[in-house]
């Protein structure tokens, strides 16, 4: 069983990220807590960990659903576009029906932004299928598109959203004061999810083949134009969540939303190991992926290295993160070779 | 003494899962030519690779010309005059056929490339080996048999004094096969040592001097074909002496029309083909490579949009325009190309058993697990597919328990009509006599088999009628009684028949 855990595709990212935290812990020092006089943590306090993981939320949520169209073979650089167009549509949409109740606006809220994320990844989806145009190709143009219409409509403002969506986002669920457990909890539930979709769904396994080998799909009866569709659509929907949810956490919206999140979408993914090439990749580990990045950002600031050298860090560390996890495959495969010569 | 060209000594290599080659220790004389023989997944193909430096050996080492070597890389190895024809040809498709084989130094003018001197040099190089074909063309444009000439003029040209084929004729036509032994008997002649691998025991007999035969890694025998006889040789290879499958002593009792095709044809592919198929019917297809038949057996299952005609299924008009629309009707392909077209190698064995009928495993959309696993299990063990486990990738496979794979992924979805295309392709000898067994008793079953071969004694022995397909038409129609290698090659060709 725990050769079974330690063997899994999570357990080496999981250690990474466990050895970098003990690491911060041991390094940041500690401070007085105004409070009580007690000595905290600079880095081990529930208020650092918990805001860590509230900034890798909003791409860890994203990465999900890029994970699932990078399975398939293909790529979704318009994540970061989906999300500022979502977002500045619901600060629009709010703005424009006036006062009315809470959850009235929340629920409003969340429809706009699923709505034009499914929208935005159907479109997606449609262009790739009927023009039979490479994803790259067609999620750049609709990278900008759509990160155009959003800065065309919004006339490049910031736009306000109603305060009864940040008190939902901002609820602190009965853990005190200034913690803000929501968008955590919301990834985690996003990659519970992905994760089942894709162990777990006829769909999820179609991705699965799809990606692997396209063609034998096509020879055992798969409706492949669903799926490309289905993937991207859902890849939209994560980035429509992801913007609903940064949104009401800061208060506001604008068509600069979350530029050049795709890059660290697909760096998530990537780090949790899965494979440009297609059929291979998993939803929690590209959680912990956008965890380790959000870790190593925080490292810099916490051990007070110069922030400067933060994207020469983050980008060496994206390359060496991938090269371990091939290193730890090809081991993998070697134990279960000299496991197999023990056998015959 | 007569020198050696190569030696084996106690090599061996292990690759992840499998234990590939175990202390394989034999010479090969120069100029010679010496047969690999082995079931697919024995290493016979390893060991070539091994020689050529594609493989580095974990134990043992070699000794080339006298020297004792170790190649690390395929550079290296040619470095020492070896050079390796490979079953699965690579080459730069979009580069022309000069270009390819200069590849390595193309001759230049500065930072220009010297064309005329390319083609001149790639001209060289082919006439060394008396090919003729253009230098100009590219090379995803050339027929196989072609490629392999090019390949073959590569290694010559680098200065290969023993080459390696690997399975070299499994994907020719029985004239370019023609073609390939006669240029190997040519490079023999000129003192170049081959070694040939192979499982097809015509071809051993016909151009090898001496032979070893590989089971599981492991070196069973090696000596003079003059010595051997076929029946031992494929004893060794499995290991047990093969049952011969009866035939269809009893042939199956056929029932009614399950399918009728009436004038299917799809532009520059094949032209009014009409045929009737039965319950219990194994309907033959024979016909040259490119003559249609594999475009046939696509355009049933709905992988040709462009196909034209009428298909009726139990009496009933149909529309087929996509494989889902023919799965749904009942009908299965094997398609001839397994890797490609039949399995996700990177894929447990289950989950491609189970990737066409995931819907009926699921319940809202969630597949129930344990049915899958007891499902993929029931047909593993009605066709014997030898996995480690169900969760073992089916890359790591051998090539007849990847096909046993896409044979039971059709009768798991419990296809009615099956049309197999090239079912024992590269396959090893005891698994294709499992899937000749598996064949006829599928017929006997009520099942209609539209079986496409380019093994005439597979057709033979497995047929009921044998229609024959020449440049996309039915050439013609043979009985059971009527059907003999002969005749099939006549229709096959297009050469009357002899007034006798």
């Amino acid at each position: 069983m725990l050769h079974k855990l330690l063997g899994s595709q999570q357990a080496g990212l999981s250690l990474i990220i466990l050895a970098l935290g003990l690491l911060l812990t041991f390094f940041a020092g500690a401070h007085e807590d105004k409070a009580s006089g007690a000595a905290v943590n600079n880095f081990l306090n529930s208020h650092t960990l918990i805001q860590t993981a509230t900034d890798a939320s909003f791409f860890a949520i994203m990465a999900v659903g890029a994970t699932i169209v990078i399975i398939s073979g293909g790529i979704d650089l318009s994540v970061g576009s989906i999300y500022a167009l979502a977002g500045v549509a619901m600060a629009m949409g709010l703005r424009g029906l006036g006062a009315s109740g809470g959850w009235v606006n929340v629920t409003t809220g969340l429809l706009i932004c699923l709505g034009v994320g499914l929208g935005c990844g159907l479109l997606n989806g449609l262009l790739v299928v009927i023009l039979r145009v490479h994803p790259f190709i067609v999620t750049l143009g609709t990278m900008w598109i759509l990160r155009g219409i959003a800065f065309v409509s919004s006339k490049a403002e910031s736009i306000l959203v109603p305060e009864s969506l940040t008190t939902v986002a901002k609820a602190s669920l009965g853990l005190g004061a200034s913690l803000y457990p929501v968008p955590m909890l919301t990834m985690l539930a996003v990659a519970v999810i992905g994760s089942v979709y894709l162990t777990r769904t006829v769909m999820g396994r179609h991705v699965f083949a799809f990606g692997g080998n396209p063609e034998a799909s096509r020879f055992s009866g798969l409706r492949l134009d669903r799926i490309q569709i289905g993937v991207f659509a859902i890849s939209g929907v994560c980035a429509g969540l992801a913007a609903f949810l940064g949104a009401s956490f800061y208060g506001s919206a604008s068509c600069g939303d979350a530029t050049g999140y795709e890059l660290y979408v697909i760096a998530s993914a990537v780090v949790g190991g899965a494979s440009l090439s297609g059929g291979k990749g998993s939803a929690i580990s590209a959680m912990l992926g956008a965890l380790l990045i959000v870790l190593i950002r925080q490292s810099i600031r916490t051990l007070r290295f110069d922030q400067n050298y933060e994207w020469i860090i983050v980008g060496c560390a994206i390359i060496i993160a991938v090269v371990l996890d091939q290193g730890s495959a090809q081991l993998n495969a070697r134990r279960l070779a000299r496991a197999a010569s023990r056998e015959s | 003494m007569t020198s050696e060209a190569v030696r084996f000594v106690g090599v061996g290599k292990t690759f992840p899962g499998v234990r590939a080659l175990h202390d394989i220790t034999f010479g090969i004389g120069t100029g010679s030519l010496h047969a690999l023989c082995g079931e697919n997944g024995a290493g016979k193909s390893t060991l070539g690779k091994v020689l050529a430096g594609i493989h580095p050996p974990d134990s043992g080492h070699l000794v080339v010309f006298g020297e004792r070597v170790r190649f690390e890389s395929p550079r290296e190895a040619l470095a020492k005059g070896i050079g390796m024809v490979h079953q699965e040809l690579s080459f730069c498709e979009n580069l022309s056929v000069a270009e390819n084989l200069c590849l390595a130094a193309l001759p230049a003018r500065g930072v220009f490339i010297d064309r005329e001197a390319t083609n001149r040099r790639a001209g060289e190089m082919l006439e060394a080996i008396e090919a003729t074909i253009d230098v100009r063309a590219l090379v995803g444009g050339l027929p196989l048999g072609q490629r392999q000439m090019v390949q073959i003029a590569a290694a010559v040209g680098a200065g290969a004094r023993v080459i390696v084929f690997d399975e070299p004729t499994s994907s020719l036509s029985q004239r370019e096969a023609e073609r390939l032994y006669q240029l190997i008997a040519r490079l023999r002649a000129r003192g170049v040592t081959s070694i040939y691998v192979s499982h097809r025991m015509d071809e051993i007999f016909r151009l090898c001097d001496n032979v070893t035969v590989l089971r599981d890694g492991r070196q069973v025998a090696t000596q003079p074909v003059a010595s051997s006889d076929e029946g031992g040789l494929v004893q060794m290879m499995i290991g047990r002496s093969i049952e011969r499958v009866a035939g269809s002593a009893t042939p199956a009792t056929v029932g009614e029309e399950l399918l009728r095709v009436t004038d299917l044809s799809s532009p520059a592919k094949f032209h009014d083909v009409s045929f009737s198929l039965r319950a219990g019917e194994v309907l033959g297809l024979a016909g040259l490579v490119g003559a249609g038949r594999s475009e046939i057996a696509q355009a049933l299952f709905g992988l040709d949009p462009k196909s034209t005609g009428d298909i009726d299924l139990q009496g009933k008009r149909v529309e087929i325009r996509t494989p889902s629309a023919a799965m749904a009707q009942g009908i299965g392909l094997v398609p001839e190309d397994r890797k490609r077209q039949g399995l996700v190698l990177q894929m447990s064995a289950q989950s491609n058993t189970t990737l066409p009928l995931l819907e009926r495993l699921a319940r809202l959309s969630f597949i129930r697990t344990d049915e899958e696993r007891d499902l993929t299990a029931t047909y593993f063990e009605r066709l014997r597919v030898r996995a480690p486990g169900l969760d073992s990738l089916a890359a790591g496979l051998s090539g007849g328990n990847q096909q046993k794979l896409v044979l039971a992924k059709w009768l798991a979805a419990q296809a009615r009509i099956l049309i197999l295309d090239e079912p024992t392709r590269g396959v090893d000898v005891g698994a294709k006599a499992e899937i000749h067994a598996l064949i006829d008793q599928l017929a006997r079953n009520g099942n209609a088999i539209l079986l496409i071969s380019s093994e005439l004694p597979e057709l033979l022995r497995l047929s009921t009628r044998i229609l024959v397909v020449r440049g996309g038409r039915i050439a013609g129609e043979l009985s059971r009684a009527e059907a003999s290698q002969d005749a099939l090659v006549r229709l096959m060709a297009g050469i009357a028949a002899q007034v006798a």
